[in-house]
């Protein structure tokens, strides 16, 4: 057994790894250490016992309060320009609500009173999509959301390929300021790659700008194509948020 | 953010306890403790990523407990409130705590030193920990260990020798 007792910090590893521990073995035959390690057990279910239910929420309250990670808190946060207030434009607005409108007319009902509905060109017109639904690889889409409230919102979607295609608005930045049931003009075609595809309609309080929602899209599926269909909510949005999205199979 | 809010309590619940022990070893009063905890993880999930990477969430912990900790012994000591004063007991079986002529880190001799240096003298005379293992704790090399903790040996010798002028 060595001569040196483990550091502090050697024990909190211990602690957090007892079986890949390099000092298992010192710890094993050392009667101050094992002490040691029992009281910093003990210490530890006093924390829990006492400290984190009293403080918890606090921390919750700070975590909420950062509402962005570094990558994707610097351009949210900094002032919208000329430009891109222009580009926002306030497409329609009603009355608002918690969830989706009696007349929603169906979709996806996503988070945050947020719902999407997906249509494609079938033989007979625009016919609405299922979630997961098997459409051709190249087919054209048409999108229509619904929004609790006046947000900006955003319309991307990603392939198993990592690669975030920007649906609407397709220029300015920030998302376009919007609220209610909104058909959005235009459309978008899908890229002839089969695989899956999943549609996202993002909707925030404030502007987002594309680039760090781009980043987060890309992390929150960078396993490829069982990230894409497993998605269920993009995480680290802003506080307020509201999202929804509809998974296509394309053949 | 509901999804952030609610790692972050399941983050605190899996590492509260470490920073807890940390403020304790160095605060030394489970009150005292109990806000710093809150404190530090607070500034901890400012950078949750880092949170969430286990091979080097240890050390970053034990920096910023550390440094937050010392902080506010400097604070207390500074106001001549209780708990600024208290002493750091030496870990045994340490041959730089050997080189120490004191069983006690006493606070009037840490503040004649930079957070810094403090930090060092904690991590070895205290804390017991090797030299490379601190310089990877507190993000420093080696070698500025070393230099650190030879300032404040002699310093502290000195210091102790001759009395505070």
């Amino acid at each position: 057994m060595s001569q040196r007792h483990p550091s502090a910090l050697s024990l909190e590893r211990h602690l957090a790894d007892p079986v890949g521990s390099p000092v298992r073995d010192h710890i094993a035959l050392c009667a101050r250490c094992s002490e040691q390690l029992e009281e910093m057990r003990r210490q530890g279910e006093e924390f829990l016992r006492t400290v984190y239910p009293a403080t918890v929420e606090a921390v919750e309250a700070a975590a909420a309060r950062r509402w962005l990670p570094s990558w994707l808190r610097v351009p949210v946060l900094a002032p919208v320009t000329a430009a891109a207030a222009a580009a926002a434009v306030l497409l329609l607005l009603s009355p608002a609500g918690d969830g989706l409108p009696p007349d929603w007319g169906g979709g996806v009902k996503g988070f945050g009173g947020v719902g999407l509905a997906v249509f494609g060109n079938g033989g007979g017109g625009a016919r609405l999509l299922g979630d997961g639904e098997v459409v051709r690889a190249d087919a054209a889409l048409r999108f229509r959301v619904s929004l609790p409230s006046p947000c900006h919102l955003w319309i991307v979607s990603v392939d198993a390929q990592g690669k975030v295609s920007r649906l609407f608005p397709s220029e300015g930045d920030g998302g376009a300021l919007a609220a209610g049931r909104v058909e959005l003009p235009g459309g978008a075609v899908l890229d002839g790659r089969p695989g899956p595809e999943r549609v996202l309609a993002v909707c925030t309080p404030g502007p987002l700008l594309y680039a760090p929602l781009e980043r987060a899209v890309q992390v929150a599926t960078a396993q490829g194509a069982g990230a894409v269909r497993a998605l269920a909510k993009l995480p680290w949005l802003p506080e307020g948020s509201g999202q929804a999205s509809v998974l296509l199979e394309k053949r | 953010m509901a999804d952030g809010r609610s790692r972050a309590a399941e983050l605190y619940r899996e590492y509260g306890p470490a920073v807890y022990r940390r403020c304790l070893r160095l605060l030394r009063d489970p009150e005292a403790a109990r806000d710093a905890v809150q404190e530090v993880f607070m500034k901890l999930v400012r950078d949750m990523e880092r949170l969430e990477d286990r091979p080097s969430v240890l050390p970053w912990i034990y920096r910023v407990a550390t440094n937050h900790c010392l902080n506010l012994r400097r604070n207390a000591a500074r106001r001549g409130e209780e708990g600024g004063e208290a002493a750091l007991e030496l870990a045994e079986g340490r041959p730089e705590a050997d080189a120490y002529p004191e069983r006690a880190l006493a606070q009037a001799l840490l503040e004649r030193f930079d957070a810094a240096t403090q930090a060092v003298a904690v991590g070895v005379l205290v804390d017991g920990m090797e030299q490379t293992e601190l310089a990877e704790a507190l993000g420093i090399s080696r070698r500025t260990v070393a230099r650190r903790l030879e300032r404040f040996l002699e310093e502290s010798r000195r210091f102790l020798r001759e009395g505070a002028r």
